[in-house]
């Protein structure tokens, strides 16, 4: 592993955060964009602090400390026992673990980003500090030691004879478990005022769609910094391999974009801004679930089908299942990365039997819908007892930026009462 | 409700770990991998059910 190259890779991923918040901040209403960009800077402040203070410790590395359980004379290694405070960057003896822990340090902030996302125009700012420090401390911690830090998943082969639970970008230690936040804070915080009037779902549109796409453009550069370092460091990558991995993150992205805009074309006579933005989102958090692994072609597929689902899956959402989620974060973050983790099985490089691939992907799956959900909404319910998550009801009329900054992110701009437009 | 569903989703994890421990054959663990995860899609539904009949009940 190059230890410059590495580097220079982790250095990019703070524009993919960079990115998610522009595309968040610009999807919600201009009346909390402001408040929007400083949850997005308090969570990642958060986030950080506590990651480094706890999180790490219980994330571990692989061929670190960690606590496991007997069964059957193997060992399942279910969390990390370095020391607190990152003390163990000391006494390592190389940079492999100051490595992983800087990498975490940002994709820990991507994943609390993603529930920043669903909970805009509505979520306390309190309430995002005190989520963020829960999923940071502890719920990212716990399925990142599975997946990176050689935990159960990752030794499936000695443990169960299947093939590893590979997820080589962090699509589901990233993006699905931030996805899963996100949902489990849209219930808890219920739709914002106005969204549904006698059961019929209104339009409340992003107030600007130039940011949103400026940060798909950002976010491209974030995340082939943020795929190539987790190959590196995780799956042992060699640097030469770095450029298959840039060539396939742009693919996924484009293909998912397309995807979106012909599927909108189609069904709405005329490409929707929002919808294509996510839909190249959804393309580049599928697609990292196998980064340089994939042929180009199989990576174009996984991108296409990515950005063709997220578009029906932001209309399930909103008008079936009456979820609230202001950027979409749910269906990009949380249904691409788990199409993407099953298409690494179903397409992915495999020694042994196809069959034995999606079965590793599966049970992968299957933890973070059985463990994690549980454990994230449940945890969020907790804290919604503690620290009231939702805004009270003039806050939510009046905008974040009023009721929680005390000034609006545009004080030159008149705020037109017309915002809500009649689907 | 909502209990009912955390508790369906954890059911259905579990038996994707003892399709894992007890059995050894690739069909026989596909079909209880693929019975937990139906039983944890069950779970997430009664959730979404539930929270969808509060703002059903609220609008």
């Amino acid at each position: 592993m190059s230890l410059i190259a590495c580097l220079l890779c982790i250095l990019l991923v703070p524009l993919a955060t960079a990115g998610l918040a522009l595309i968040h901040q610009g999807l919600g209403r201009s009346r909390s964009a402001a408040h929007a960009m400083l949850a997005t800077l308090c969570g990642l402040s958060v986030a950080a602090i506590v990651f480094v203070l706890i999180g790490a410790s219980l994330a571990g590395f692989a061929g670190g400390h960690s606590h496991a359980i007997l069964l059957q004379h193997l060992r399942w290694d279910w969390i990390g026992a370095e020391p607190l405070f990152a003390h163990g960057l000391r006494s390592a003896t190389g940079p492999y673990s100051a490595l992983v822990l800087c990498l975490q340090l940002f994709t820990v902030g991507i994943a609390a980003l993603v529930p920043i996302s669903a909970g805009n125009d509505r979520w306390r700012l309190i309430a995002v500090c005190a989520s963020t420090a829960l999923l940071a401390g502890l719920l990212y911690p716990l399925f990142s030691h599975w997946v990176w830090g050689g935990g159960w998943l990752a030794q499936l082969a000695t443990l169960t004879g299947l093939p590893a639970f590979v997820d080589t970008g962090g699509a589901g230690v990233i993006q699905v478990i931030g996805g899963l936040c996100a949902l489990s804070v849209a219930w808890v915080l219920g739709p914002r005022q106005g969204k549904y009037t006698q059961g019929m779902a209104t339009a409340i549109p992003g107030h600007n769609i130039v940011l949103v796409l400026f940060g798909c453009l950002l976010a491209l550069v974030g995340w082939i910094g943020l795929d190539s370092a987790a190959s590196m460091l995780f799956y042992g990558a060699a640097p030469q391999n770095l450029i298959m991995v840039a060539i396939n993150a742009m693919l996924s992205a484009a293909a998912g974009c397309l995807a979106a805009v012909v599927t909108t074309q189609l069904r709405y006579r005329k490409p929707d801004a929002s919808l294509s933005a996510n839909g190249w989102i959804a393309g580049l958090v599928a697609g990292s679930a196998g980064c340089g692994l994939l042929s180009p072609g199989k990576t174009v597929f996984i991108g296409l089908v990515a950005g063709g689902l997220v578009t029906f899956l932001v209309e399930a959402l909103e008008l079936k299942l009456l979820v609230d989620d202001p950027g979409g974060a749910i269906s990009v973050h949380l249904g691409a990365g788990l199409w993407g983790l099953l298409a690494f099985g179903l397409f992915g490089p495999t020694a042994g039997p196809r069959s034995a691939a999606v079965l590793s992907q599966l049970v992968g799956i299957a933890t973070l819908l059985g463990v994690m959900l549980p454990l994230i909404h449940l945890g969020n319910l907790l804290l919604n007892r503690f620290v009231r998550y939702r805004v009270d009801i003039d806050g939510d009329w009046h905008g974040m930026d009023i009721r929680e900054l005390g000034a609006g992110a545009y004080p030159e701009f008149v705020m037109h009462a017309d915002e809500f437009v009649p689907r | 409700m909502s209990w009912i569903g955390c508790i369906l989703m954890v059911s259905g994890w579990l038996i994707v770990m003892a399709a894992l421990l007890l059995l050894a054959g690739t069909t026989q663990r596909l079909i209880f991998i693929l019975s937990g995860i139906l039983i944890e899609l069950l779970g997430i539904g009664l959730l979404a059910w539930h929270y969808r009949a509060i703002q059903r009940g609220s609008a």
